[in-house]
């Protein structure tokens, strides 16, 4: 049925293009080559830098000295071998992989959790419980990173796992963008499952996650990626070198450039590994990300 | 009572939300307390601890380095977003408007939003080195003699050029799904009566965007003032001398340099207060702009 009316449509659409490209040939043609040229131009001006970087990580010293010395080196292996293995990345990135995936399985479970109390229990001061969640949406680490460390000092967590994964786990966002998610769940579903007299477990198993596995893999990945950037609060809670994360890792390697010890070919090398995970997932599962902050912003 | 709550038995309800009211209460609500009664003392960590009511706020009050370092981060902030909103206003155009093509010219707009701030400080640094930077030389024929490891003026541009770069991947995301919702009716409309491109951008689509472009402002000058910290700790460390010293790094020195516990919750307390107000201006915001239905 769908199709029947699509077809038409489509075939109308295309014909009405085709009128258009007869009538006007050249503006057209022209405009979308500016516009492809244009786009092509910003688009290499936004990419450059990371290009100049993976160039620079294949190279032996990482000087270059204009443009025409931006050719790759022979030294790739090399690089990425001493940069993962004597300069720790390896430890680095593994440290930042565990980070990333407790705080998104925490954060995930946690606020399904929550959500589905907040949208599927009929429960007093609902609204209260709601805002008291949403109100930490004030409370971004940079606002309290002081009295934090003091606090997860005190608690003997410092160079921890825990130290850098507990104090994210609860998520106002991502519990409103569930709660808004299950609002969109047509009620008829909802009170058939009543009506059957499925358990809240079952119901958030077999009802509730397969009517959201899009949202649920949009929000994971936003949630990998905060974690996997997150800078200032490894920095100050993580103090012994093994324990440390990627991006602070990045850092030290930083001061080792600036001593002297290390070439630039090899910081590059490190900056191209720390990028590549959040890269990837965004490339992979770049659908579900863009529906997951439409949701986000409403 | 909707339809939708399906569940009464209170106890589950309670053992579902107590996780994360649990983490909330603990490491979000307990320390912002705790910061706020910490400003109320003196003293430096290990030191006994004096009350000292409002003196730490009256410091920073009237501290002409807090005040400077204050109109330094709103100057900051006011320049990154314009100028990733500017950009990526236009890269957004650009990429809604072309045909084939469309989906790796997304990607290849807003792949910046998974760089990490670390990263591209240390690219940065990479690029205009001013004496390694593969731009130095080029940049050195147009006449700029890069000097930003000791001019102030140099290293803030630098530095904003770095966070605006990280920033538009961010605000592509948001303008795409925004610019996408705008009817095909309007846009033909426009066509049909001859108006340029440039000019449906500016004054048909960007009226009918302003919801999401208010969220922006809001969304990128947190990011301004909070999320550019590994910027400045890499790339200048608030110098040459405080020229780049702005807020979020300013806050991390009291407490990590100079050990001040006492001035430094002080000083969540005010970042704390400037989130408030931003959050409160987005709220009414977006509660004066819904009935658009945006």
């Amino acid at each position: 049925m769908l199709g029947l009316i699509q077809y038409p449509a489509r075939l109308l659409r295309a014909t009405k293009r085709q009128t258009a490209a007869l009538a006007l040939p050249d503006r057209r043609d022209l405009e979308t080559i500016g516009l492809h040229l244009l786009l092509v131009g910003s688009v290499l001006l936004i990419v450059f830098p990371i290009l100049v970087a993976a160039i620079v990580s294949t190279k032996q010293t990482g000087i270059v000295t204009g443009l025409a010395d931006l050719v790759p080196g022979g030294h790739v292996v090399e690089n990425y071998r001493t940069v993962l293995v004597d300069y720790q990345f390896g430890r680095f990135m593994w440290n930042s992989f565990l980070m990333a995936t407790v705080i998104v399985t925490g954060k995930l479970a946690l606020s399904i959790f929550a959500a589905t109390a907040i949208v599927y229990y009929d429960l007093p001061y609902k609204d209260l419980l709601f805002l008291f969640i949403l109100f930490t949406l004030l409370l971004p680490v940079p606002v309290r990173f002081i009295p934090l460390f003091q606090l997860v000092a005190d608690m003997g967590w410092t160079n921890s796992m825990l130290a850098i994964t507990v104090p994210y786990l609860a998520s106002a966002t991502t519990v409103f963008i569930l709660r808004q998610h299950f609002l969109s769940i047509p009620s008829s579903i909802v009170e058939t499952a009543k009506l059957d007299g499925v358990g809240p477990l079952k119901f958030m198993a077999f009802v509730l996650l397969p009517m959201s596995k899009g949202i649920l893999v949009g929000v994971s990945v936003i949630m990998f990626v905060f974690a996997w950037n997150q800078y200032l609060w490894p920095l100050v809670i993580i103090n012994a070198e093994a324990d440390q994360v990627a991006q602070v890792g990045l850092a030290l390697l930083e001061g080792d450039v600036v001593g002297g010890e290390v070439s630039w070919s090899l910081v590059m090398a490190g900056s191209m590994l720390t990028l590549l995970p959040p890269l990837l997932l965004l490339i992979l599962f770049r659908k579900p990300l863009l529906r997951a902050f439409v949701i986000q912003q409403k | 009572m909707s339809s939708r709550e399906i569940y009464t038995d209170r106890r589950t309800a309670g053992l579902l939300l107590l996780p994360t009211i649990l983490v909330s209460l603990v490491f979000l609500y307990y320390p912002a307390a705790r910061a706020a009664r910490r400003a109320l003392y003196s003293s430096q960590l290990g030191l006994d601890d004096e009350f000292v009511g409002l003196e730490n706020f009256a410091e920073l009050l009237t501290s002409g380095g807090y005040q400077s370092r204050l109109l330094l981060t709103v100057g900051f902030a006011a320049v990154v977003v314009a100028g990733v909103m500017v950009v990526a206003l236009l890269l957004t155009f650009l990429v809604h408007e072309v045909g084939t093509g469309k989906s790796i010219y997304l990607v290849a707009a807003i792949w910046p939003y998974a760089l990490p701030p670390a990263v591209a400080a240390l690219v940065f640094i990479f690029l205009v080195h001013p004496s390694l930077g593969v731009l130095s030389g080029p940049l050195a024929t147009l006449g700029v003699d890069l000097d930003w490891f000791a001019d102030g003026r140099q290293a803030f541009v630098v530095v904003t050029v770095a966070a605006i770069w990280k920033q538009i991947g961010y605000n592509v995301i948001f303008m795409i799904a925004s610019m996408n919702n705008i009817p095909e009716t309007l846009t033909e409309t426009a066509r049909l009566d001859g108006v340029g491109r440039l000019r449906r951008l500016l004054w048909v689509y960007v009226p009918i965007m302003t919801p999401t472009l208010f969220f922006l402002v809001i969304l990128n000058t947190i990011y301004a003032f909070f999320g550019t910290f590994a910027f400045i700790d890499i790339m200048t460390g608030g110098g040459p001398s405080g020229a780049t010293n702005i807020l979020i790094f300013d806050l991390y020195q009291e407490a990590f340099d100079f050990f001040n516990w006492g001035l430094a919750s002080a000083k969540s307390v005010v970042l704390f207060a400037i989130v408030g107000v931003l959050m409160y201006v987005q709220f009414r915001l977006t509660d004066k702009y819904s009935h658009y239905g945006a």
